[in-house]
């Protein structure tokens, strides 16, 4: 039955199977069971179609920068933000721009040769490889100490229902995608499906001791022992219950609103749920790794909320000449930003658990785009905007690069976790080593 | 070795000293054991620890005054004499060895068991599936193909539509037909797959272009490829599914390019070879183009199936049985109500036949609740029993209608009135209903049985032998059965049958595949024959080959596509057994064994219950001795007297398959020698049978009354899952006396065993003390 092919993942994924099970319902304690050193964290966001570059990029290097219209939202953070420029998505190979922009932006290979045609370039698949989030997942599920329920999570908002090169950039390998989850309540049900189903079973228990009761007057003496040992387990499950839902009293289960309409307009609803969601999953540890796929490479977006009618990537292939798109481009790149920002802020207020410090102090959030800009689908200047301590990068900082492969970035991501990979993606790429003058 | 030596050596002392040159006189047999056996066999039989296994078994009279004749007092069987034998014989017999015996002393009874994990699987698949339509299958097999010219299925470009037989098209650089642009067309097959068992399958879909595939579910894909990407050709997935059912499938293959449509940019691109072919590997088998036979364009519904692993069922007494309860097993029943729950909330629309907004809801989900209960349990809902398990759960959930929906759910899943379908010890015709379906489809009764069952008809014999043979020929009926003769075969356990690569070079996993589809072929054949004569399964002189096989075996047939019946073009051989996955099975890596083939004779075939050897023996390896056959060495090695006594009934079985090298090959000579496949038998009744070669081998089993009661017996266990002579001691009698009256119609068995087990309620327990059996055939 599909519908509860996550907790069957789940149970494989433990290398646990119900046979051998010394019983799954306390979950929580298998997120809380390794506190001892501090958490690390990162959360890969991603929003489509390149950006404005004279609104985006500061103009200053080093501390003292300016933080253009796009940028304004991070305001309060800038002490905790790096605005790296010249980091380039130099893949080459089939796909057209936006294909290889969203498949190799975290994969850092080229794309499989395919049948998916893009409006220029050979069509193309899959990318050729693992995407650095769950590179770095399987680095830390793989040892106890950081291994966490889910070990990452994928997210998204107003993804659409269709598989295919633009619409994915997390990869668990080679021609394996990953499908963001962008409804809430499917999101709900992966995190806490388990915990409600415990409430409902626990709610049932006494009236199954009762009939076994009832059924063990029935049968003879001889089959009465059976029903005796079967009444027995009843009861261990019960105690394990009680002792499961004590346990996770820190954690309560939140509450969702009902009735979120999965729709265009509804999407600062959708993202501000997801990313609450997010933000208790980080607090629960039910993982440290996190991708945010906001729509999808080419999204069309209509940020009717914002006074703009037009959908994103329509309005992205417009010419720099035409300054009332470029002006629509800001804001609706601007409003990108609001939600890293919203991400940051509920993770700044919200204290580590255990912990000094706030989830932000632990949490490196990376914000980043297929295109360095809409109307000449470049792959140079790559976005990347990091939010939060969680990786011990020097922040505070505007930095400018000189067209340094974005793999070289994306092993930094690894190293700053421990994980001390030598090449990532196309070994090629890789030549120069970690990027440098991050720490 | 050295220990059994000195262990012998010493009761031989024992012997001399305590019992010098003991015959018969005038001693009962009960004296002679006391004196002369009870020392190491215990004063009941029950054993010591010179010699610790019970002295139990189901050899007659008869051959058990042959074997202590011959083989007893240990290391001195002439101490007692033949007349003293038979009576030691006799009283033991009598006393403790005999399973009637033993039946006396420790009174069997139709015991409370849970449901197995397959009638776990099977029961919550059917509740669910009792409120959705149920089409009767009407025969036709492959599937509906529809095929269009674009690159997606728009309904203007479906120009061909047909039944295709199986999936298993190269395409070349062409379409379909002539018709078709050969860049681009994508096809759809639609219906349903059959499980014929139970377990975990592998659907592949081979192509060089874009696909998906949906099994089951018709919503989510198990193979997702409408991206082609890499150069990859083979995809493959796992889904665990429960035999004796249709899935629904639907196969999407797109020889086209995705995303934006440049076909104008590039109209003169040379075309691309396509191919696509629809596989399975059923549980332990090698892949395949599912076969036609398993494919049928009728669509049937959605299945649900709780995939929850289970510890397995117990079955030392050789069927499996739910008599046994563990931590492990309650936790899946948790997680399997949970994974049921959790499918029906997500179906709860079409489940209920509810609307999204209708203004009943919560009531139409209460009503819903209580036939999903009474179906669950089997049985109507008495007015407490609803107030229990419907009402306080709707009150509880306080006006959270999906919450009591999940709670009602859990409790009846959880309940012993569901885990235990024997519980109620009542003889109404509900209780019959269940039982009835238990025993038939590991599985609960259906709509047209339950509506039989409200109407009180089933309390009739005629009425349920009709509603028993209608669930025997029914696909969950025979998928049952087929499972049995398996069984039978003692092929349930499945192992890897490799051989030496050396000797075999072209006995690989596909020729294997291969065997097992003839195999099933042959035993559908003879079971559901117009006279599903039992000597059928031994004497028939066909079999089922295809070219693959006809060239392995030499046989000589003409080179067509699929399986065909062939009569043996041997002389020798005779149905199952000289089938060549049963010799291949039955031998070693590069030699034939005679033991395997005695042990499956005798234990499977006769029902002898033959012990495994005291020790374990490695065969003696045929390097070391290069003059001697298969036949000689086996003689040579099992010479020695503790070996004797179970070697003395298999190997004379099994050296009459000895014209059959290790993968089932007719021989006449091994080692430059002739064969020598002569054989012998002591029967029950005393008689000493020889045979020579396969076929007079089968022709005894077949016309054996040993065989017949053996196979009444295990198909009695196999589908009633208790032991038979809990429903009176001369029950195994009886089933093989009624077996024989009935032209030894295998069907008819099945449906008469069903209807007395059904008609049986287990209380009171009807072992009549008073009255043993003296039966001793």
């Amino acid at each position: 039955m599909p519908v509860t092919r996550s907790r069957r993942e789940f149970l494989r994924d433990m290398g646990l199977s119900a046979a051998a099970l010394p019983f799954v319902m306390n979950l929580p304690s298998l997120g809380f069971a390794n506190q001892t050193q501090r958490k690390k964290r990162i959360v890969f966001i991603f929003s489509p179609n390149g950006i404005v570059p004279n609104d985006f990029w500061p103009d200053e290097v080093g501390e003292n920068f300016r933080l253009k219209p796009i940028l304004t939202p991070l305001e309060p953070f800038k002490k905790q933000m790096l605005v790296l420029h010249g980091v380039c998505d130099r893949i080459r190979g089939d796909g057209d721009g936006h294909m290889r922009g969203i498949g190799c932006l975290l994969t850092g290979i080229e794309l499989f040769p395919g049948n998916i045609q893009g409006g220029s370039d050979t069509p193309a698949g899959w990318s050729k490889g693992i995407s650095i989030d769950q590179e770095i997942k399987n680095f830390l599920q793989k040892n106890p100490a950081t291994r966490t329920r889910f070990g990452s999570l994928e997210l998204g908002v107003m993804v659409p229902e269709r598989a295919d090169t633009w619409t994915r950039w997390s990869y668990a390998g080679p021609n394996k995608p990953l499908t963001p989850i962008d409804d809430p309540y499917q999101l709900f049900n992966k995190l806490y499906g388990r915990a409600k189903d415990n409430q409902a079973l626990a709610s049932v228990l006494d009236a199954i001791q009762d009939d076994l009761k009832k059924v063990s007057e029935q049968v003879d003496a001889a089959d009465k022992r059976l029903l005796d040992e079967h009444a027995a387990f009843v009861r261990d499950m019960e105690r394990e219950l009680r002792e499961q839902q004590a346990a996770a009293k820190e954690h309560p289960v939140p509450q969702l609103e009902p009735g979120i309409r999965r729709d265009n307009d509804n999407m600062p609803k959708i993202s501000q749920t997801q990313l609450d969601l997010l933000v208790q999953s980080f607090v629960a540890d039910f993982a440290r790794v996190a991708t945010y796929q906001i729509t999808n490479s080419v999204g069309n977006a209509r940020m009717k909320w914002l006074g703009v009618d037009e959908g994103h990537h329509t309005l992205s292939h417009e010419p720099d000449s035409n300054l009332p798109a470029q002006e629509k481009l800001v804001k609706i790149n601007r409003w990108y930003c609001e939600q890293v920002a919203y991400l940051a802020k509920r993770l700044a207020e919200t204290p580590e658990p255990g912990g000094p410090g706030s989830l932000l102090d632990n949490t490196l959030i990376v914000w980043t785009n297929e295109l360095g800009k809409g109307n000449s689908h470049t792959l140079d200047n790559i976005p990347f905007v990091l939010v939060g301590g969680g990786l011990d990068f020097k922040m505070g900082r505007s930095l400018k690069y000189g067209k340094v492969p974005h793999n070289r970035l994306l092993m930094a991501f690894a190293h700053a976790f421990g994980h001390e990979i030598k090449t990532f993606g196309n070994p090629s790429f890789c030549r120069d080593g970690v990027l440098t003058g991050l720490v | 070795m050295t220990h059994t030596l000195m262990k012998t050596a010493a009761s031989w002392v024992a012997l001399v000293v305590f019992a010098p040159a003991l015959v018969a006189e005038n001693r009962t047999g009960e004296q002679i054991y006391k004196q002369m056996c009870a020392r190491c066999h215990g004063a009941k039989g029950e054993g010591t620890k010179r010699y610790e296994l019970p002295l139990v078994g189901d050899r007659s009279v008869a051959q058990l005054a042959k074997l202590i004749d011959r083989t007893m007092p240990e290391g001195d069987p002439d101490a007692l004499d033949a007349e003293g034998a038979r009576r030691v014989a006799e009283y033991i017999y009598d006393a403790f060895y005999s399973p009637d015996a033993q039946a006396r002393l420790n009174p069997p009874r139709i015991e409370l068991a849970r449901l197995t994990v397959k009638q776990y699987r099977n029961s919550i698949a059917d509740l669910i599936g009792s409120f959705r339509p149920a089409p009767k299958p009407d025969g036709r097999t492959g599937l509906r193909g529809e095929y269009y010219n674009a690159r997606n299925f728009q309904p203007k470009a479906r120009l061909l539509d047909r039944i295709d037989p199986e999936v298993n098209f190269d395409f070349g650089k062409s379409g379909p037909n002539d018709q078709f642009d050969v860049h681009q067309f994508c096809i759809r097959w639609e219906g349903s797959v059959w499980a014929p068992e139970t377990g975990l399958y592998e659907f592949v879909v081979r192509t060089d272009h874009a696909t998906r595939l949906w099994v089951n579910d018709l919503r989510t894909p198990l193979i997702d490829r409408f991206v082609k990407s890499g150069s990859d050709t083979e995809f493959a997935e796992p889904i665990f599914l429960l035999g004796g059912r249709a899935y629904p499938i639907r196969l999407e293959f797109f020889k086209a390019k995705q995303g934006v449509d440049d076909s104008k940019k590039n109209p003169n691109s040379p075309p691309k070879p396509a191919f696509i072919s629809l596989n399975w590997r059923r549980p332990h088998r090698a892949i395949e183009v599912i076969p036609n036979r398993f494919l049928t364009p009728q669509r049937f519904p959605e299945v649900g199936v709780v995939s929850v692993p289970f510890p397995p069922d117990d079955r030392s007494l050789g069927w499996e049985r739910g008599t046994t309860v563990s931590k492990e097993w309650d936790n899946a029943t948790t997680e399997g109500a949970l994974e049921a729950a959790a499918y029906i909330v997500a179906n709860l629309n079409e489940l209920a036949g509810l609307q999204p907004r209708d203004p009943d809801r919560t009531a139409k989900i209460r009503a819903f609740c209580r036939t999903y209960a009474e179906r669950a349990f089997r049985q109507p809902l008495s007015d407490a029993e609803k107030a229990f398990y419907i009402d306080r759960p709707f009150e509880a959930a306080g006006g959270d209608t999906e919450l009591a929906l999940k709670r009602v759910v859990l409790l009846v899943l959880k309940s012993p009135r569901f885990l235990y379908p024997n519980a109620r010890r009542a003889a109404d015709s509900y209780a019959i209903a269940t039982r009835l379906a238990y025993t038939l489809w590991d599985g609960p009764p259906d709509k047209e049985l339950l509506d039989a069952a409200a109407a009180n008809q089933l309390t009739d014999r005629d009425e349920l032998l009709k509603h028993a043979e209608r669930l025997l020929q029914d696909p969950r009926g025979k998928a049952k059965v087929h499972e049995f003769l398996l069984t039978w075969l003692k092929l349930d356990q499945v192992k890897e049958l490799v051989k030496d690569k050396k000797r075999f070079p072209d006995f690989d996993a596909a020729l294997v595949n291969d065997l097992l589809t003839s195999l099933e072929l042959f035993l559908h054949d003879v079971m559901w024959s117009p006279t599903s004569d039992f000597r059928q399964l031994l004497l028939a002189d066909e079999t089922y080959l295809n070219e693959r096989l006809a060239k392995f075996y030499g046989y000589s047939v003409a080179p067509e596509k699929g399986f065909k019946k062939v009569t043996f073009e041997s002389r020798d051989r005779s149905g199952i057994l000289t089938h060549p996955y049963m010799l291949a099975a039955l031998a070693y890596e590069s030699e034939s064994s005679p033991i395997h083939r005695g042990v499956y004779i005798g234990r499977g075939l006769l029902g002898i219950a033959i012990r495994p050897p005291m020790e374990a023996f490695t065969p003696l390896a045929p390097e070391l001795h290069p003059n001697l056959t298969t036949r000689e060495r086996v003689t040579l090695q099992t010479q020695p007297m503790a070996c004797a006594s179970c070697h003395g009934i298999m190997n004379p079985l099994g050296f009459a398959l000895e014209n059959f090298d290790a993968v089932g090959r007719f021989r006449d000579k091994e080692r430059g020698k002739t064969i020598d496949a002569t054989g012998s038998y002591e029967t029950r009744a005393g008689k000493t049978v020889t045979f020579s070669g396969a076929k007079q081998l089968a022709q005894f089993l077949a016309d054996s009354e040993e065989t017949h009661y053996a196979f009444a017996q295990q198909a009695f266990h196999f589908f009633v899952k208790q032991p038979v002579r809990a429903y009176g001691l001369t029950k195994p009698e009886d089933l093989r006396k009624m077996f024989a009256e009935n032209n030894l119609n295998m069907r008819k068995l099945i449906v008469e065993i069903a209807v007395m087990a059904a008609m049986t309620a287990p209380d009171p327990p009807p072992v009549d003390r008073d009255s043993p059996s003296r039966d001793k055939r």
